[in-house]
């Protein structure tokens, strides 16, 4: 079947009825979820898995995914408006999406990422049609010297972003690595700083660190300011309304975003949450004004919003084309195919096409529905922020608590919230980046396992990261990198 | 159905004039705790259980996913919740074998606080290696490994997993070495083979098989004394290239209850599922996943539990002298 005739059949299955119907479901869904602070798909993904039982496994798929991308256009709403990330994916969204609200820019910043998502998704697809062979073929072509050299150069590369001083980000870049140690080490069997905990064996949970450090701590530090609340101006259609000179910035950064996150995305086990940072980091390096980023720089939005969507996209590469899950959300959606006794796999694309074809359509589909949802929505979206902070901030604290709580139905993961919270506090007054210390977090692990792993698998020999082409090709990029950092230090200091 | 005065007394008296028997068990739901999250192989398991249970008890079966720690999390929240009676769980072997000598303070002895109640199935592991592996046949495979001892890898999902046990009892039993690689997750694993880096892994049938079938992997052995049902062409490793008769080496989930629960409880409970194990379309659901039906008396799973304990243990010994 060519794109064309698998494109042609997947509409007949989309435009199903019921089909579209739990589409519309699930991509509604997933925008409530991924405003709500600290519910992530993952949460919603959980509770609707026993309601698939009943439907046909292309319309399970389908509305699955659509809490899924859906999840990823309502994240950036609460991270604009509140600085309160609604998934990990958007907390680097705060950083220029928060002070274009405080400029009383929330409704461009909204409309901002919702066109820029929009962008991502639909060149997401695009790049999901035409490039599943090849993206599943460097899937498999990715060893671990590959994937570790390729981690260093994401470190290096967004190590700066969002800190006013290079020495406090790279503190928070390695703290949040050290944090990232906790748990059993991958490679020896040891614990470690687990204090014997079994809760801390499989390390600190991500989504409670980062409602802890995002949500948490905004909220304890808004108390002190409660009653500086600026009520926003009412936003109408016009002030949604992007200038002419908004909308020049949206498009570039915006592909290169898609361009990161549909790369990213494809690649089983770095996911969306990394492909946004590193989209934020490459807007600074590219900006002629970098210095504009942190104050409400468009391109800031735009870049990483896309490419998230762009990533939440092409992560099903993997997991329809090899059966391969990227991320734990992934697998559960997997877990919804065996139950319907599709087996995923390399061959479910031949056995199953109505699969394959059929999510591929709703993801147009679905990302349609939600643009068409989500714009008139801005306004309401904004005017939440006329809600007074004394009954906002412990609704706020309310949907953290039970979205932590919604991950592994922990109580300690609870106590780490609150823990962090009070830590992140502080490191608001001090002015550390919360941002840096979670890329330091989500980086640090991945680094260390692949590195280790390719040591081992080369025998202790650090040639390999030299002689495959892949890893070879990442180490001369880093070197390039921190030679340019330190020839514009030293051309600042001379010239 | 109405409810009358003369019904309220009735069932009151009875309440009262009966001590808490098991014929009035499960007098309220009942919650089945289990170590791994919503949509992972081990909850689709405990759920196609869990659903005729529920209809045979005349009570609601809640599964309470408590994942972490390979599934410990899952038995330490059971017997933190024990009190009332109407509080089990679904464990996979690791938490009830090896796991109390991996983890420190686990909190638990599965001979004093743990009453098992019936093994719910078994599946085997497979030897899966690259489809362009020279070696043809198990045979084949252990002869590459004897010409140069440590040059052949292979990958497991973590330090003291069934992957990585089952390997080093292979080693110790063929006589060869191989390099270990721990990963996370089968899914690496399986890309890691494919992509060529490592050369092997024992891995679950059905995470080998789709594989298999788009011609990138073969499999040389199952880990199964007899073949299995799901893969009946792959050869048993047992007594082949050089193994003994006993090699065998199969991971297994069961239903287990705290040990302060009542013993007519555990009976009634091993009856129920048993019987939903007959089912054919029950033990179809469950090969479609990759495993076998098993069930048997609480005294088999008992004893399975010591045997795996005893040879996993002997294992661990040997991994740890090195």
């Amino acid at each position: 079947m060519t794109a064309w005739e698998g494109i042609a059949y997947g509409f007949g299955v989309a435009l199903q009825p019921d089909v579209l119907i739990y589409c519309l479901l699930g991509v509604t869904l997933g925008t409530f979820i991924g405003v709500l602070p600290g519910i992530g798909a993952m949460a919603a993904i959980s509770l609707l898995l026993p309601i698939t039982f009943y439907i046909s496994p292309e319309a399970a798929l389908i509305m699955l995914a659509g809490v899924y991308y859906g999840a990823q256009y309502g994240g950036a709403v609460a991270s604009i408006l509140l600085r309160l990330p609604g998934t990990p994916q958007s907390a680097v969204t705060t950083l220029d999406g928060y002070p274009m609200a405080q400029q009383g820019r929330a409704g461009v910043a909204l409309f901002v990422s919702m066109a820029s998502s929009f962008i991502g998704s639909i060149l997401g697809i695009i790049v999901l049609v035409v490039l599943a062979g090849w993206l599943s073929r460097a899937a498999t072509a990715f060893g671990a010297a590959d994937y570790a050299a390729m981690m260093i150069l994401g470190l290096v590369a967004a190590s700066t972003i969002g800190s006013d001083r290079p020495v406090k980000g790279f503190a928070m870049v390695v703290l949040g690595m050290i944090l990232g140690c906790v748990g059993t080490d991958v490679n020896s069997g040891a614990q470690r700083f687990t204090f014997a905990r079994t809760e801390l064996l499989d390390g600190i949970n991500l989504v409670a660190l980062a409602m802890g450090l995002f949500g948490v701590a905004e909220v304890i530090g808004n108390i002190r300011n409660a009653e500086r609340q600026a009520a926003p101006e009412r936003v109408g259609f016009r002030q949604m309304m992007p200038t002419r000179d908004d909308l020049r910035r949206i498009p570039f950064p915006a592909l290169r975003g898609t361009a990161l996150g549909s790369f990213f995305g494809a690649l089983p086990g770095t996911g969306s949450t990394l492909s946004s940072f590193l989209s934020y980091a490459m807007e600074r390096r590219v900006a002629r004004r970098p210095e504009r980023f942190g104050k409400g720089a468009i391109e800031g939005v735009a870049g990483p919003e896309a490419a998230n969507n762009a990533a939440s996209i092409t992560a099903f590469v993997p997991t329809l084309t090899l059966g391969i899950p990227g991320d734990p959300i992934m697998a559960l959606m997997l877990g919804a195919l065996v139950i319907h006794g599709v087996q995923p796999g390399p061959m479910m694309l031949e056995a199953r096409p109505e699969m394959f074809w059929g999510l591929v359509v709703s993801f147009g589909i679905g990302n349609l529905l939600l643009l068409i949802l989500n714009m008139p929505l801005i306004g309401i979206w904004v005017s939440m922020l006329r809600i007074p902070f004394r009954y906002l901030y412990p609704a706020i604290l309310i949907f953290v608590c039970l979205g932590v709580y919604s991950v592994r139905g922990s109580s300690f993961d609870m106590g780490v919230v609150a823990v962090v919270g009070i830590a992140g506090y502080l490191m608001a007054l001090a002015r550390f980046s919360p941002a840096l210390l979670l890329l330091g977090f989500v980086l640090g692990p991945l680094i260390e396992t692949n590195l280790r792993r390719a040591m081992l698998i080369s025998r202790g020999d650090p040639m390999v990261f030299l002689e495959r082409p892949i890893a070879c090709g990442f180490t001369i990029a880093t070197c390039l990198l921190i030679l340019l950092s330190i020839w514009q230090v030293w051309r600042r200091r001379h010239g | 159905m109405k409810i009358t005065r003369r019904a309220v007394i009735a069932l009151t008296a009875a309440a009262i004039a009966m001590p808490a028997f098991a014929q009035e068990w499960p007098s309220e739901p009942v919650h089945v705790y289990v170590g791994f999250p919503a949509g992972s192989s081990p909850d689709l398991l405990a759920r196609i259980i869990t659903e005729p249970l529920a209809e045979r008890l005349g009570q609601p079966v809640v599964v309470e996913n408590k994942p972490g720690a390979g599934g410990v999390i899952g038995v330490q929240q059971m017997l933190a919740n024990a009190e009332g009676g109407h509080v089990f769980g679904t464990s996979i072997n690791g938490p009830l074998t090896t796991s109390p000598r991996l983890v420190p303070d686990i909190g638990y002895d599965v001979a004093t606080d743990i009453a098992p109640v019936a093994l719910i199935a078994t599946s085997p592991l497979v030897l899966a290696v690259n489809a362009k592996n020279e070696a043809g046949d198990l045979q084949g495979f252990v002869d590459l490994a004897k010409a140069e001892p440590g040059a052949l890898s292979y990958g497991s999902v973590g330090q003291g997993s069934g992957a990585h046990l089952t390997a080093e009892l292979f080693d110790a039993d063929a006589g060869i070495e191989m390099l270990h690689v721990p990963f996370t997750s089968y899914a690496e694993v399986t890309t890691s083979i494919i992509g060529g880096e490592i050369d092997a892994g024992f891995m679950a049938p059905s995470a080998a098989l789709p594989h298999v079938e788009a011609g990138t992997m073969k499999m040389l052995g199952v880990t199964s004394a007899e073949p299995f049902a799901q893969i009946p062409d792959v050869p048993v490793m047992a007594g082949n290239a050089g193994l003994p008769e006993t090699f065998r080496a199969e991971l297994w989930n069961g239903f287990i209850a705290p040990a302060s629960t009542d013993p007519a409880v555990i009976e009634r409970l091993n009856t129920e599922i048993n019987e939903i194990l007959q089912d054919e379309a029950v033990q179809q659901k469950l090969l479609d996943m990759g495993w076998q039906a098993a069930g048997g008396t609480a005294d088999d799973m008992k004893n399975r539990i010591a045997e795996d304990t005893t040879m996993w243990g002997a294992v661990l010994d040997r991994i740890e002298a090195q």
